[in-house]
């Protein structure tokens, strides 16, 4: 797969469709099983898995050191992009291509357990996230430090408050060290003081990583993007610069309105 | 393709054991007993089935104790079961991880493979206080216990991998697995010895690998006698196959796990 791309390509994305299945009722995924393996058997009466269609058609491309934004409303395929991209799903069809270690900001605290203590929490989400041990103790100190959480290091994070708990998991996040860094609506997280400084560390990622930045906060889109793909229903409905594709979605968003 | 698996499971080796560590912490935060419920649990059962099968039912132990004839059985299973019963829901359990991370899958069943080896581990300290008790006298049979116990790993994660993919498609699984290991209890020479199963039904120890893996390992340690040779090779091969068989069938669902969870 490699030796098709060209070196400065961090992500390629060439025709990529994907659905998902929808099961309904308490049988779900066995009845639609059943009902396939034994259709043939009942003729006329064919049974058909109810799909939804997240993406259509997709094709992009991802420069190396470029941050790109991806906007558009709920379900229009956003975050399907993103976990195409880290590979926890699959396409149907069409080709992706990533090159370099991926950190994901996608929904903080997936990878806490309330159970363990802060400090255990650092080394086993860290570990998740692919840092080596010794990494880890490398770091520890800064992590704790972005985190604020110093005096809490050694009770079980279920007794964190909210704000604690996502400060810990963008702080492990912002410290492994990734050559993409996908970013899945992590700001709406935390007070003021701490989305700035998570924007800013993001910024300062952005001088030399490259980052894929899906939000509804079209001021930080615009504030540290380089370019924008919008999507529209599973499909891309305008990708290019900045401003130009942000002011086209307030456009399209204004027309849906009336 | 098999040596891509091996070498990015290799390379998330750390993963592995932070997260069979992680299990191993959680299981027992806050318990009072701690990890001495991996020794209740086989001690426990050894001292009913001494009272009911050994004294009540008078089961025949052999030249040996009930109790150790029964606790040198209970210990495999234990840990057979342990690490089905969390194995199964391995994956289930982690959702949250699975739909919004990636690492290859596997390191969740066997990462409960791993807690149960823990599991296995102290309670086999208290097998070796009780041998010394007992005054069993070991013999160079025990050797065969590096081929024993390895099968019955392969085994166990074997069983995990195909349990805990089926049980991300069809949540029955999890009805069905304390069900099934409960009856699987039963047929396996846990409580009574292979000797005293009737002509005419050893034919269906084919049918379980357990019981080959199960009377081997009470023959090499406790009876210091050799296992049954052929039945323990079959039990070994069978073991290694479904070992296989599960690898595969959960790689093939692997990719479809975050789109169903």
């Amino acid at each position: 797969m490699k030796s098709e791309t060209a070196g400065n390509k961090a992500i390629f994305f060439s025709n990529v469709t994907k659905t998902y299945y929808t099961s309904k009722g308490k049988y779900g995924l066995l009845r639609d099983t059943l009902g396939q393996i034994l259709s043939p058997f009942f003729s006329g009466n064919r049974h058909v898995r109810p799909t939804v269609l997240a993406l259509k058609n997709v094709s992009f491309n991802i420069k190396r050191g470029e941050t790109v934004g991806i906007i558009g409303r709920n379900g229009a395929g956003k975050s399907t992009i993103l976990k195409l991209i880290s590979k926890i799903t699959y396409p149907n069809s069409g080709k992706i291509f990533v090159d370099g270690k991926i950190g994901a900001f996608i929904e903080l605290g997936a990878g806490l357990h309330h159970e363990l203590t802060g400090r255990e929490n650092i080394y086993f989400y860290g570990t998740i996230l692919g840092m080596k041990k010794k990494e880890i103790d490398r770091k520890f100190a800064e992590i704790v430090d972005f985190a604020e959480i110093r005096k809490f290091l050694d009770i079980p994070i279920k007794k964190y408050s909210s704000g604690m708990y996502s400060r810990l998991g963008f702080s492990v996040c912002a410290f492994c060290n990734p050559d993409i860094l996908l970013v899945d609506e992590v700001l709406a997280v935390g007070d003021i003081n701490f989305q700035k400084k998570c924007l800013d560390k993001m910024a300062s990622f952005a001088r030399e990583k490259t980052i894929v930045f899906v939000s509804h906060n079209l001021e930080a889109i615009k504030k540290i993007c380089t370019r924008v793909i919008y999507l529209e229903n599973g499909r891309i409905a305008k990708m290019g610069n900045t401003l130009k594709v942000v002011n086209y979605y307030i456009k399209r968003s204004k027309e849906v309105i009336n | 393709m098999e040596k891509i698996y091996i070498k990015e499971l290799w390379s998330f080796r750390e993963l592995l054991s932070a997260l069979t560590i992680r299990e191993i912490k959680v299981r027992y935060k806050q318990t009072l007993l701690g990890a001495a419920w991996a020794i209740l649990q086989p001690a426990s059962l050894t001292i009913i089935f001494t009272i009911v099968f050994g004294i009540f039912l008078k089961v025949s132990s052999g030249a040996l104790p009930y109790p150790i004839f029964a606790y040198s059985a209970l210990l495999p299973w234990t840990f057979f079961s342990n690490a089905v019963t969390f194995g199964a829901l391995s994956v289930v359990n982690n959702g949250s991880l699975v739909s919004k991370i990636y690492f290859p899958r596997e390191v969740l069943p066997i990462s409960s493979v791993g807690a149960a080896l823990f599991d296995f581990a102290m309670a086999a300290m208290v097998f070796i206080i009780m041998i010394a008790f007992y005054k069993v006298s070991l013999t160079s049979n025990i050797v065969y216990l590096f081929i024993i116990i390895p099968s019955i790993l392969f085994l166990t994660t074997g069983i995990s991998m195909i349990l805990a993919t089926l049980n991300v498609l069809f949540r029955d699984i999890k009805f069905v697995v304390p069900l099934a290991l409960q009856i699987w209890l039963y047929i396996s020479p846990v409580i009574y010895s292979f000797d005293q199963v009737p002509e005419k039904y050893k034919v269906f120890i084919f049918l379980n690998p357990l019981t080959g893996l199960i009377q081997s390992f009470r023959d090499a340690s406790v009876y210091g006698k050799e296992p049954p040779v052929l039945i323990l090779s079959y039990s070994v091969i069978l073991s290694i196959i479904i070992f296989l068989l599960g690898y595969w069938f959960f790689k093939s669902k692997e990719r479809i796990f975050a789109d169903v969870l």
